[in-house]
C-alpha cells in the first residue's frame, strides 16, 4: 500500500469514529496546553529579564564586592562578629549586619588585576532633598549615569561626557518640580541638597566631654549639609522593565558629582571612601572567555565577583521553578494521555479485526497493516497536539495584553510564543502517540486473517 | 490451473491433534467453476483457506499456474493474494461508513495499482455489478443483496485469475441469491477466472463444472461435469 493510501486510510478510519477520536485528542491537548503556554511564559520571562539585563547592565562589566554574602544567601544564619574593618552596621529585612566594604586600596588591587580595564564605585547618592524656586522639596536618590545605558528620552539629549552640575531626571519628577512638560524643564535648573551622616563618634566625644553645644541642630542644617545647582540636561521616560520598583525615580548626574557629593555626606564617618560593590569593566569583555577568566581571577583575589550571566540566573532562578513545576504537571497530563491512547488504539485494533482480517485476505503486508495504525496512532497526537497548542496560543494572544498593563510590563509580551518551540512540541507528542500506538499496532499486524474473519 | 496434491492439515500437537483435511488430491483446470460442499466440520473452509494461502499445509502443495504456493515467503503469498486471488465471503465484509467507490478501492490500493488507473477500474467493476449509479453511497445504507454485489465487485476489481466464495449466498434470500450466482457465472465466463466455491448449498453446487464432496476431511467423491469419479 503507498504511503499516501495508509495515511487516508488512517485518517478516514479516525474520521468515522469521531467521539472516541476527538476525547482522545482532548486527552493530549491538556497537556500540550499547560506545556505551550509554559513555552510561552519562559520565553516572556527570559525576554523580560534579558531587556532588565540590557537596560540596567552593561555585559563588559562585572559587579564587584568584599563580601560573598552579598550575591548569596548564607546556608546557616548566626550572629556575626562586630569588625571595625566592615561598614557601618545595616538594617534592612532580617537581623542587623556589616558588610565588607571595599575601601580604596581594594579598587587599586582590583584595578592592577589583569584583564581589568576600569573600576568605578557604585554610589547611591540618597540626597536630602531636591527642589526648585516656588515648589517643595522633595527626597530622591542619585546615581552615576552609565554610559551603557540607552533610556528612552522625553526631551533633551545625554551627551557622552556629561558636564559637571548637569542631571538627568526621571519624567516623574516633571510635575513634582513643577515643569508642564519634559521639553519645558531642558536647561532649567534644580537645587539639589545632601547631608552629613551623623558622625557617631563625635557625638560620643562630645557628651563625654560635656560639651553639647556643637550637636544643637541648625534650623536649616546648614552646617551639615550642601545645596548646589543643576541643569536639567534630559528627561528619561519611565522604563517599560525595572530591576526594583522605585528606580523608575533615579536622578543620574556624572561621576564626578556624584562622587563629590558622596565624600561630603560620608566625610569623617565609617563609610568614607568605602564601597559595597563596584563596577569592574572588563578588557574585551564581550567575549565570554576574557569576562570569566576576569572574574576568576577577581575571586581568587579574594572578591566576589558577579557577571551579567550571574544577574539573568539569579532573576530566572525562580521563574524556572514555577515553570518547571507547571511542566511537569503538563508532562503528568501528557503521560497519562499516553495510557487513552493506548486504550482508543486497542478498541479500534477489536472493532476493525473483520477488517484487518480481510485486508490481510487481499494481501496486505503485515508492515502495511502496522503503519495504518501508527498513522493512526500519529494523527491523534498531531490532532491533540495542534488544538492544545492553537488554544493556548489564541488564549495566550488574547490575554497578552490585559497581563502586560496588569503587570506594568509596557509592550512586553509575558507569554512569547514561538513557532519552532510549538511544530517540536508536536513533534514530540506524534512521536510519544507513535511510541503508544506500538503495542496496539502490533497486536493488529499478527492477526491471523482465518482467525479474524471468524469472529461475528 | 490449480494442483492440489496429497494435502494433509492436523492441527494440534502430540496425542490432542485433529485431521481436519487428510490426503486431499484433485486439479482445478483454467477458467473453470468448482464447488466444494460437505456437512460443517468436513474440512471444506480449512481446503478454501490453505488454497488461497490463507493457511499452511502440515503436507501436501497447492500449485497455481506452476507456483507452489506452500513453499513461497509470505510476503510473496500477500503479492500472490493481491495480484492473482479474491474473496466473497457469506458475511460480505463491507465497510458499512465507507462508500461502495470507498470499498471496492481497497483491493487495488493493497495492489499498489497506479492512481490513474484506479477510477476507471472501480467504474467498471462497479458497473458490472449494476451499482454505479451508487458509486457515492455508504455501504451502510444498501440492501443485503447490494452489499453482496459491491464485495462481488470489490473481488473482481483486480481482474484476478482464482476467485474463492465461501457460502456468497449464505445470507440471502433464495431470489437475490440466485441473481447473485448468476452474477458470479456470468462474471466467470466474461473474466475468465477460476471459481471456487465453498457452499452447501446443492443446486448451486451443481451448476459448477466439478463439484468436490468433502467427508470427516476426506474426499468422497469429485464430480465433473459428465464424468463422475469415486474416491
Amino acid at each position: 500500500m503507498y504511503l499516501y493510501d495508509t495515511i487516508r486510510r488512517s485518517l478516514r478510519s479516525l474520521l468515522s469514529a469521531k467521539s472516541r477520536t476527538i476525547l482522545t485528542a482532548f486527552a493530549i491537548a491538556v497537556g500540550t496546553f499547560a506545556l505551550t503556554l509554559t513555552l510561552g511564559a519562559s520565553n516572556g520571562a527570559s525576554n523580560y529579564a534579558n531587556i532588565i539585563i540590557k537596560d540596567n547592565f552593561d555585559p563588559t562589566e562585572l559587579i564587584v564586592s568584599n563580601d560573598n554574602t552579598l550575591f548569596k544567601s548564607p546556608d546557616k544564619i548566626k550572629p556575626q562578629v562586630y569588625d571595625q574593618s566592615f561598614s557601618s552596621v545595616v538594617s534592612q529585612a532580617g537581623a542587623a549586619k556589616q558588610v565588607k566594604v571595599l575601601s580604596d586600596n581594594d579598587m587599586e588591587r582590583i584595578r592592577q588585576i589583569p584583564g581589568v580595564e576600569s573600576v568605578r564605585p557604585a554610589i547611591s547618592l540618597n540626597l536630602q532633598y531636591i527642589t526648585r524656586d516656588g515648589q517643595k522639596k522633595y527626597v530622591g536618590t542619585m546615581q552615576e549615569f552609565s554610559s551603557y545605558k540607552e533610556p528612552d528620552l522625553l526631551a533633551g539629549t545625554i551627551p557622552k561626557n556629561i558636564p559637571n552640575h548637569s542631571l538627568i531626571i526621571p519624567e516623574g519628577f516633571l510635575e513634582p518640580l513643577g515643569f508642564t512638560n519634559a521639553q519645558n524643564a531642558i536647561n532649567k535648573v534644580v537645587r539639589v541638597a545632601v547631608q552629613k551622616q551623623v558622625n557617631q563618634t563625635a557625638i560620643i566625644s562630645s557628651i563625654l566631654k560635656g560639651d553639647v553645644s556643637s550637636l544643637k541642630p541648625n534650623a536649616d542644617n546648614s552646617n551639615n549639609s550642601i545645596e548646589e545647582q543643576f541643569k536639567v540636561i534630559a528627561v528619561t521616560k519611565k522604563p517599560s522593565t525595572l530591576v526594583q520598583p522605585g528606580t523608575e525615580l533615579y536622578l543620574y548626574g556624572n561621576n564626578s558629582d556624584v562622587v563629590r557629593l558622596n565624600d561630603y555626606t560620608t566625610q569623617n564617618s565609617l563609610d568614607y571612601h568605602k564601597y559595597l560593590l563596584a563596577y569592574v569593566k572588563v578588557i574585551n569583555g564581550t567575549n565570554i572567555t576574557t569576562l570569566n577568566d576576569a572574574q576568576a581571577k577577581i575571586k581568587k583575589a579574594g572578591y566576589s565577583a558577579q557577571s551579567v550571566i550571574d544577574t539573568e540566573k539569579t532573576l530566572t532562578q525562580v521563574i524556572t521553578v514555577l515553570q518547571g513545576i507547571v511542566m511537569v504537571f503538563g508532562l503528568i497530563a501528557v503521560v497519562a494521555s499516553v495510557f487513552g491512547v493506548v486504550n482508543t488504539m486497542y478498541i479500534s485494533v477489536l472493532q476493525r479485526t473483520r477488517e484487518i482480517g480481510l485486508m490481510k485476505a487481499l494481501g496486505m503486508h503485515k508492515r502495511d497493516i502496522n503503519k495504518l495504525f501508527l498513522f493512526e496512532a500519529a494523527l491523534i497526537g498531531l490532532f491533540g497536539g495542534l488544538l492544545g497548542s492553537l488554544t493556548a496560543v489564541t488564549l495566550g494572544t488574547l490575554l497578552n495584553p490585559w497581563i502586560s498593563k496588569k503587570l506594568s510590563l509596557g509592550n512586553i509580551s509575558l507569554l512569547d510564543f514561538r513557532l519552532d518551540q510549538i511544530i517540536g512540541l508536536i513533534l514530540m507528542l506524534v512521536i510519544i502517540a507513535v511510541v503508544a500506538g506500538l503495542l496496539p499496532a502490533r497486536k493488529a499486524s499478527k492477526l491471523e486473517p482465518i482467525e479474524a474473519l471468524r469472529i461475528e | 490451473m490449480i494442483k492440489i496434491s496429497k494435502l494433509t492439515k492436523i492441527y494440534g500437537k502430540n496425542n490432542n491433534t485433529f485431521t481436519a483435511l487428510a490426503d486431499v488430491s484433485f486439479e482445478v483446470g483454467a477458467k473453470s467453476t468448482v464447488s466444494i460442499m460437505g456437512k460443517s466440520g468436513s474440512g471444506k473452509s480449512t481446503l478454501m483457506h490453505i488454497m488461497s494461502g490463507l493457511d499452511h499445509p502440515t503436507s501436501g502443495t497447492v500449485v497455481i499456474d506452476g507456483v507452489n504456493i506452500s513453499k513461497i515467503s509470505p510476503r510473496a503469498m500477500d503479492n500472490f493474494r493481491a495480484t492473482r486471488m479474491s474473496f466473497i465471503f457469506q458475511a460480505f465484509f463491507v465497510e458499512a461508513n465507507q462508500t461502495c467507490y470507498q470499498n471496492v478501492m481497497l483491493p487495488l490500493e493493497i495492489a499498489r495499482v497506479s492512481l490513474a488507473k484506479r477510477k476507471r477500474l472501480v467504474a467498471e467493476a462497479l458497473e458490472a455489478v449494476e451499482l454505479d449509479s451508487k458509486a457515492n453511497d455508504l455501504a451502510a445504507n444498501l440492501s443485503g443483496g447490494q452489499k453482496q454485489r459491491l464485495a462481488i465487485a470489490r473481488a473482481i476489481v483486480n481482474k484476478p485469475s482464482i476467485l474463492f466464495a465461501d457460502e456468497p449466498t449464505g445470507n440471502l434470500d433464495s431470489s437475490t441469491g440466485d441473481k447473485i450466482m448468476n452474477l458470479l457465472f456470468g462474471l466467470n465466463e466474461k473474466l475468465g477466472c477460476i471459481l471456487v466455491i465453498v457452499t452447501h448449498d446443492a443446486e448451486l453446487a451443481k451448476r459448477c463444472q466439478t463439484q468436490i464432496i468433502l467427508k470427516d476431511g476426506m474426499v468422497e467423491s469429485i464430480n465433473t461435469k459428465n464424468k463422475k469419479k469415486e474416491s
